[in-house]
């Protein structure tokens, strides 16, 4: 695409003579090669290349810099500032003492109450993980697989509960939940059982709660990955003697374990940094890094003790992010090869 | 059409193993009136299907996209349920046995490759679901691998492998197996004209090496005509004619045939009598053709077939009774020139095709004289009148 021709011969002479009726010095027409003759070839030849190559750049940069400005100034900005924060100390009264020692830092990691709060913020993350995949594969293998032309509204119904805000499912939850609630009314009224189950206030219906709220993501994130998923391997291997069960464990659950560890992921991530569900359920008994964070920067105004549980909140979620990396990568080097060369 | 074997009353489904037929029949595979109708949709996708195979025969069943071919061996896999027939392999009918237990090596037109395993691990899991011991299982997946020639190939991951590799694993892990029926679905629709030639012979040097009962569905006449033993052309949902590969060429029993295998001129007329085995047609513009085939009685319309490379040109010369016609247009074509010409000054349009290098190529406007030999006119029938195109 290169507009300088090596060859004199094909190049047509710059400045055109009659467009040119300026004065016979003037650079103009060959300073502005892309106002249409083709360049000098030894004079401007350099000069269209260069200008083309930079200018990409220089459209990109503009374009991405409103973004990067908000980046910096909504995330780069307060990120810096909670570290910072974090290597103050605390004195009595919400004052906040500027110095820079790791005191808070060895203060929370000393104290057995901040490990229970991240064993518990791990412990439900992993919890309702496991349920929200458990109850959203069968309905994103459903989705991914139908070829109903009610395909599209069952999936808008499936995400449809993410119109509602979490908070008031999770009134919602509380009333099915509690202990004058649906399902306790329900199995007293029937005889089952003579005292209420425990079902909300504890982590049990922080985890049933949490695992109806991340439905909606599990199961998008999933349809999207499940995109290996093709009927004829499952018809391939039912023809090779496969029966039904076979199919899905050998060939339908390796394809489409990618989707699944994406909403893994993504659930886990939610979970851990969830606040609204375990604080209205939890009912001041579940104690996770999201609630502890609000309670020490709010009620107890200790916030270099706040920004201390944000950075450890940052670091499972570095921990989380790179685990999910090298388990795609492994999950994807058994479609590719090990690392070969392609032929 | 008719070459399927006096209907037996169907065995109950016997445990494996091949009960020979009643009468001995040679047939290995057998369709019995399959009809497949979809809820919802006018008309059946398949209507009433009646073929036989003959043990380590190959058959082709030919036709436009949408004719039922494919829901036809669907059905032969077990992967679509008949609405109604039976089919039936070495006399035991597998008409309700699943999928899983219909011992068919099936090749889909995707290949259909497990993509998380390895070349050797598609290979294997046939026999893995046979519970074929692992030394076994070893040598017959690198024997496998041998006759498909990708032995070296066998710890590839299918990303890895080029289209005609993959049709090559597919092959192997349908028939590692040694499946009682082999079906292709259009194998050959997936690869660039060089390789699908040279796929087209792979296939029928392993099927011949085998020696495994083949049924593949096709679009493609050619791939049909060369390869099959037998050729059955299907459309709306039926099967138009069976035969061998000459027959389905050279004899066309219906005009639909006629014209999807190869090209053809198809000229209406009247039939005027018998001549010895030849019908005699009174044809617009042509005179009385003498044509063979299935007899039409004195008065009754005839459709005769000529095939455009059947018909020779010379230049118009004096003579009288010769036909004669001007040339249209010339299409140059390497081998050959695909000539139009109208015949006589308002008669019919002819499709003719002559070889190059033979005789010097005539120009648009050239006056010509058109001859074949007696035995290129064909009666065809034109029963379905709406074999027109493909839905």
């Amino acid at each position: 695409m290169t507009a300088d021709s090596p060859d004199p011969a094909h190049a047509r002479t710059p400045p055109d003579p009659p467009a040119s009726a300026g004065t016979p010095e003037s650079p103009g027409p060959a300073a502005t090669p892309g106002s249409g003759g083709a360049p000098h070839p030894s004079a401007a030849g350099p000069a269209p290349a260069a200008t083309r190559r930079r200018s990409p750049g220089r459209v990109a940069f503009a374009l991405l810099l409103p973004g990067l400005l908000a980046l910096l100034l909504t995330y780069a900005l307060p990120l810096v500032w909670v570290l910072r924060m974090s290597l103050n100390e605390a004195e009595d009264g919400g004052v906040i003492r500027q110095t820079l020692s790791v005191a808070t830092f060895t203060h929370v990691l000393g104290s057995s109450h901040y490990w229970n709060v991240i064993g518990q913020t791990l412990e439900l993350g992993v919890l309702v993980t496991l349920c929200t995949l458990v109850v959203s594969y069968p309905v994103a293998l459903f989705l991914a697989r139908t070829t109903s032309r009610w395909r599209s509204l069952l999936v808008a119904l499936a995400v449809a509960p993410l119109l509602i805000s979490s908070v008031a499912r999770t009134f919602g939850w509380m009333a099915i939940l509690g202990t004058q609630g649906v399902v306790n009314k329900t199995l007293d009224g029937l005889g089952l059982t003579d005292t209420p189950l425990h079902l909300a206030n504890n982590l049990t219906g922080v985890v049933i709660a949490s695992t109806e709220i991340y439905m909606p993501f599990a199961i998008l994130a999933m349809i999207s990955g499940f995109g290996r998923l093709d009927p004829a391997l499952e018809h391939a291997a039912a023809a090779l003697g496969a029966p039904r069960r076979t199919v899905f464990r050998r060939i339908v659950l390796p394809l489409t374990l990618p989707g699944v560890l994406t909403a893994a992921l993504l659930v886990f991530v939610l979970s851990l940094s969830g606040y609204v569900t375990p604080r209205l359920i939890g009912g001041g008994r579940v104690f996770v890094l999201a609630t502890e964070i609000y309670d020490e920067a709010i009620t107890a105004l200790n916030w270099p003790v706040a920004a201390v549980l944000s950075v450890l909140l940052l670091a499972v979620f570095g921990v989380v992010i790179s685990l999910y990396l090298w388990a795609q990568k492994a999950l994807e080097a058994r479609f590719t090869g090990p690392g070969e060369a392609r032929s | 059409m008719a070459d399927a074997p006096a209907r037996t009353p169907s065995a109950p489904a016997a445990p494996a193993g091949d009960t020979p037929s009643p009468e001995g029949s040679a047939a290995h595979l057998v369709l019995d009136g399959l009809v497949k109708t979809y809820p919802g949709k006018d008309g059946a996708a398949v209507r009433g299907v009646d073929l036989a195979v003959e043990r380590g025969r190959m058959l082709a069943v030919l036709g436009p996209s949408g004719c039922g071919k494919s829901t036809t061996l669907r059905m032969i896999a077990g992967l679509v349920e008949p609405t109604a027939g039976r089919v039936r392999v070495g006399g035991r009918d597998i008409t309700d046995a699943p999928v899983h237990r219909r011992d068919m090596g099936v090749v889909f037109q995707s290949y259909a490759l497990f993509p998380h395993l390895d070349v050797a691990r598609n290979v294997a899991f046939g026999l893995e679901m046979r519970k074929t011991p692992k030394a076994d299982l070893k040598r017959k997946v690198a024997e496998a691998l041998e006759l498909v020639r990708l032995g070296h190939l066998a710890g590839r991951r299918i990303a890895q492998l080029s289209g005609g590799q993959q049709q090559r694993v597919a092959l192997a892990r349908a028939l590692v197996v040694e499946p009682a029926v082999l079906l292709l679905d259009e194998p050959l629709s997936n690869l660039d004209a060089q390789l699908r030639a040279a796929m087209r012979d792979e296939i029928c040097r392993i099927q011949r090496e085998t020696g495994v009962t083949t049924v593949f569905v096709t679009h493609d006449q050619q791939e049909a005509l060369s390869m099959a033993d037998r050729v059955a052309v299907m459309n709306h949902g039926r099967i138009e004619q069976t035969g061998s590969p000459e027959d389905i060429y050279e004899r066309p029993a219906r005009s639909f045939v006629a014209r999807f295998v190869g090209r053809a001129n198809l000229l209406p007329g009247t039939a005027e009598g018998q001549d010895g085995d030849h019908t005699l047609v009174a044809l617009d513009g042509l005179g009385r053709v003498p044509a063979a085939g299935e007899p039409v009685a004195r008065g009754g319309t005839a459709t005769v077939m000529l095939r455009p490379h059947r018909i020779a040109l010379s230049p118009a010369a004096g003579g009288t009774g010769a036909v004669r016609g001007t040339v249209l247009s010339a299409g140059y074509a390497g081998e050959t020139v695909a000539y139009r010409v109208r015949v006589g000054d308002d008669g019919p349009l002819l499709d003719v095709e002559r070889p190059t290098g033979t005789q010097e190529p005539f120009g648009p406007g050239a006056e010509v004289e058109l001859t074949w030999d007696h035995a290129a006119p064909r009666l065809v029938s034109d029963e379905d009148g709406d074999s027109e195109g493909s839905r």
